[in-house]
């Protein structure tokens, strides 16, 4: 599923209970969000990501724009030494999008 | 800094999600049952996004030895640079997110009836069970190195007493002493770890003990990160480390713990302190499970980590075959969760969807020196591979500063991934 297919799922998903329908129907849609494509992709960001944010920063406040942006310069920038620059060309544009799409999404939600 | 987001944010995100699909009573579908055997890296893990994922679900997570004592970073402590508290993990906070936590030892497994037999008398029955029981030694593999022989040359493969044991040996020889130690074939636990361990202990000899001298035997002509490790050694332990490849005589034939004495297939080594890294495979209870195969390590369907020799149980973390993915801490963590996301897929009726997935490993050269390995898989298909052009360890001829800078991350890495395994 498509990041996009996730977010439209979770809206359906509000819709639903809005309409008071039984949750039977509910789980479906909120489980195909949160183990969606992107959230799949986004798994392994919180292996090194999730401690308090110095020599490995958060991304706390950051927009999907500027987390997209990081990626593609890992991903050109020629010479680099991170672990980063190695990670970054293991993924597509595409799924680069979805990843900081959805990292973004996730911080605002907390 | 790229990619990422606090655990704080990630779990807040999931609760967000989990709120939302709290049912209603008139939901009485029975809850689905998971249940993780192992409270490591992987299991913990799993067993956490598992009940975050799906909340209505009955999770019970399995662990015989709490607190559990990680391995990574546990060379630090053999060579004096930490202390073993800082390896200590308890479950409690897994707990309190609303998963079950079952202290006993799961001593067999039903696959045909579903069911997981405790040490402690009970049973637990499941709906998906899941494996993440980390590695045993193979006993006996290497002629003279039996169970009993750990006494007098530790393993410490395992975190904890182990881990104090080496130590211990290392403190207690006198300077001049020669430690030995032996490194087995792959597949085994923590690729790099050998190197890192022989590194972190030619600094301790050369700054505390300078008349003495450690050789590393190794099965293998080739390891992980062999040139970052062979320069930092020519560097920083000219005189204090010596390497041996298989081709070279290298591979330990057989030990004898009485006499301390190490044998190759030429030449014989009296050991002050002898550290043998055997010969490993999945923890037995994989065995009893009928999910490892003939090499003694489970075969599982890469997108769903399902065994392939039983269904409804999926296997993770160090036991499972998942190589090109290495048995990594890192490896054993991002496979908790995508595992925890495709059983709940599974109990509710979704298909299991494949993905890209990623390992980073850091290992220190020096207290404050590190190196790293990084790399991206796919696991469409049903096996995994290496995604061409992407990955590889850190720049060989680099400035100090890169590796002061990844010894910094390093530290940053622990924290994190022990507050995404543990909370």
């Amino acid at each position: 599923m498509t990041l996009k297919g996730a977010l439209a799922a979770m809206t359906g998903l509000a819709l639903a209970a809005c309409a008071g329908e039984a949750g039977k129907a509910r789980e479906p849609a909120t489980l195909a969000a949160g183990t969606g494509e992107a959230a799949r992709l986004a798994a392994a960001c919180s292996g090194c990501h999730a401690g308090p944010g110095a020599e490995i920063a958060s991304l706390e406040g950051r927009s999907a724009g500027d987390i997209r942006a990081m990626l593609g310069a890992y991903k050109s920038e020629r010479g680099g030494t991170t672990v980063m620059h190695r990670l970054s060309r293991g993924y597509t544009d595409t799924e680069i999008e979805a990843i900081s799409t959805y990292l973004a999404t996730q911080a605002e939600g907390g | 800094m790229t990619c990422g987001l606090t655990r704080r944010q990630f779990a807040a995100g999931l609760s967000a999600t989990a709120a939302a699909t709290a049912a209603p009573p008139a939901f009485a579908q029975a809850a689905p049952r998971i249940v993780v055997v192992g409270g490591g890296f992987g299991g913990a893990t799993a067993a956490r996004f598992a009940k975050q994922l799906m909340p209505r679900a009955d999770v019970t997570l399995v662990e015989r030895s709490l607190p559990y004592m990680a391995c990574p970073f546990s060379n630090l402590v053999i060579a004096g640079l930490r202390d073993i508290g800082a390896q200590a993990f308890r479950l409690e906070r897994i707990q309190a997110r609303g998963v079950r936590l079952v202290a006993d030892t799961a001593r067999d497994i039903d696959p045909a009836r579903r069911t997981v037999s405790l040490a402690g008398g009970g049973e637990l029955s499941y709906d998906r069970l899941i494996l993440s029981p980390g590695i045993d030694l193979r006993w006996g593999a290497l002629e003279g190195y039996e169970a009993g022989a750990e006494t007098a040359m530790p393993h410490a493969w395992k975190a904890g007493e182990q881990t104090r044991r080496l130590r211990r040996q290392l403190e207690d020889m006198e300077d001049g002493g020669l430690v030995v130690m032996s490194a087995p074939a792959a597949p085994y636990r923590c690729p790099p770890g050998p190197y890192e361990r022989a590194s972190l202990i030619a600094h301790y000899l050369r700054t505390q003990k300078p008349r003495s001298k450690l050789i590393l035997l190794d099965a293998k002509n080739e390891f992980s990160k062999m040139a970052l490790f062979q320069a930092a050694w020519a560097e920083h332990y000219p005189d204090h480390l010596e390497w041996r490849a298989a081709r070279d005589d290298g591979r330990v034939s057989r030990v004898d713990p009485g006499s301390m004495k190490l044998e190759t297939d030429f030449e014989s080594f009296s050991a002050d302190v002898a550290n043998i890294i055997p010969p490993q495979k999945a923890a037995a209870i994989a065995g009893r499970a009928g999910v490892a195969d003939a090499t003694g390590w489970c075969p599982v369907d890469a997108t769903r980590f399902e065994s392939t020799l039983q269904p409804n149980i999926h296997v993770i973390g160090d036991a499972a075959i998942a190589a090109p993915m290495p048995k990594s801490a890192f490896s054993a963590n991002l496979q908790g969760k995508l595992c925890a996301m495709q059983v709940v897929r599974l109990l509710s009726g979704l298909e299991a969807e494949a993905t890209a997935l990623a390992n980073t490993c850091y290992s220190y050269v020096t207290p404050q020196g590190a190196v790293s390995i990084a790399d991206v898989y796919r696991n469409d298909g049903g096996t995994f591979e290496s995604v061409e052009g992407a990955g590889g360890v850190s720049p060989v001829e680099a400035p100090g500063d890169v590796r002061r800078a990844e010894a910094r991350e390093a530290e940053a890495w622990f924290a994190a991934i022990t507050t995404e395994a543990f909370g």
